[in-house]
């Protein structure tokens, strides 16, 4: 049996999972995403809600079988129980949204491995309760997302002169459109200026990395 | 006991029989939703084919698929018969797009020679790029094209080439999807003429 940690309040779990270790800027991971799925707002947008809610449930889950998990086969449960997760959000997207499932193509089956997921299960909810184990999935969901949704909104711009599919002034008539923001590299350096500017922000008790 | 070896086989197996069963009867619920998502896209693929329907029609592309268009013997091409008049062609054609397979319908009169239209239903092109050719910038250009008699009836042409009555202008920036795209028409259309009309 695993000790008990000390209780983190809720709060601090969220401010956690949002900003001092938020798993893009501060832990990097799941950086592959980052590059694929923010070329357009609304794809983005779907991919945060599934790996919030896939984050969220999965972690609840490996929280609430904690106790009986044998600890040798305890990866194993875990990817057991996120593909479990992934699956349905796959179905349920082939089947009410078919336009959207097409658009993130072989993404939403790859939050399997996604690292947020795996790491967020057995970091957090292996040893806590399934309660704050599904609060900190759902912010660690809501980190990556803001991050991604961030970019997006830069890439989608930039290159298409659209938001959420819908012309904005200026970028859509005079703007002269860049074809690499609709690109994967894009995403890269995107990403890298992302990287740059919130890591040099002086967070109170950390410093800057 | 939870240490015990076989307590862990135990618990594997029975979790995994408790999400297989779980997905299997999810999967069940929603394959009729999935198999008639596929078929209204090809459908309404059929309709935007001949641009003609849309003008004049306001009803359901389900209810003017059915109405108006004749499987043959052959599982790709469908005869567009308004009144009972065989009046042009849907031709489904499947192919190898630049990153994933690239599904359409293109439409051809009744003198088997004049394109009314095509659409693009299912792509996975880079978006910006290849994937414009789901734009009615690219694929309103087929509408009213001849095909040329040889084995390329159809030239995805290169921007600033002469755009001839058998040619329309590629996509900038996507060169491999366009040659791609030209290469599954050919040969769809190829194989179409070597089937004797009906």
């Amino acid at each position: 049996m695993t000790p008990q940690p000390t209780q983190k309040p809720m709060r601090q779990i969220m401010l956690d999972c949002l900003w001092y270790d938020n798993p893009i800027f501060r832990q990097i991971l799941f950086i592959c995403s980052t590059l694929a799925v923010t070329n357009v707002v609304a794809n983005t947008l779907v991919m945060c809600i599934a790996l919030s809610l896939v984050t969220a449930l999965s972690c609840l889950t490996v929280s609430a079988l904690r106790n009986w998990t044998p600890r040798t086969i305890r990866m194993m449960v875990q990817v057991l129980i996120i593909a479990f997760y992934v699956i349905i959000v796959d179905l349920l997207l082939r089947a009410y949204w078919p336009q959207m499932s097409r658009n993130l193509g072989p993404y939403v089956g790859l939050i399997i491995t996604n690292c947020i997921v795996m790491g967020r299960c057995e970091a957090f909810a292996g040893s806590n309760k399934p309660w704050p184990a599904f609060v900190d999935g759902l912010f660690s969901g809501f980190g990556y997302a803001f991050v991604l949704i961030g970019i997006s909104i830069v890439r989608e711009l930039l290159g298409m002169g659209t938001i959420l599919g819908f012309p904005m002034p200026y970028f859509s008539t005079h703007w002269d459109k860049w074809i690499i923001m609709v690109m994967p590299p894009s995403g890269f350096f995107i990403l890298a200026l992302v990287l740059w500017g919130l890591r040099s922000i002086d967070v109170k008790g950390k410093k800057p990395c | 006991m939870k240490d015990k070896p076989v307590f862990a086989v135990v618990f594997m197996f029975v979790l995994t029989a408790v999400c297989s069963f779980i997905l299997i009867g999810l999967a069940r619920l929603t394959s009729g939703h999935v198999k008639a998502n596929e078929q209204l896209a090809f459908e309404t693929a059929v309709i935007k084919a001949f641009p003609q329907i849309q003008g004049t029609s306001q009803e359901e592309p389900h209810t003017l698929f059915l109405r108006d268009f004749v499987k043959t013997k052959n599982d790709a091409v469908y005869l567009y018969q308004p009144q009972g008049k065989l009046s042009g062609y849907a031709i489904a054609i499947e192919g190898k797009g630049f990153w994933d397979k690239i599904r359409c319908v293109i439409g051809i009169a009744a003198d088997q020679k004049t394109i009314t239209g095509i659409y693009f239903y299912e792509q996975a092109e880079t978006p910006g790029l290849g994937a414009r050719i789901t734009e009615p910038a690219f694929y309103e250009q087929f509408s009213g094209k001849t095909l040329a008699d040889g084995d390329r009836p159809l030239r995805i042409r290169q921007a600033g080439s002469v755009i001839g009555q058998s040619d329309v202008a590629a996509v900038t920036g996507a060169t491999q999807t366009c040659i791609r795209v030209e290469t599954m028409i050919n040969d769809a259309l190829a194989a179409w003429k070597q089937e004797p009309v009906q």
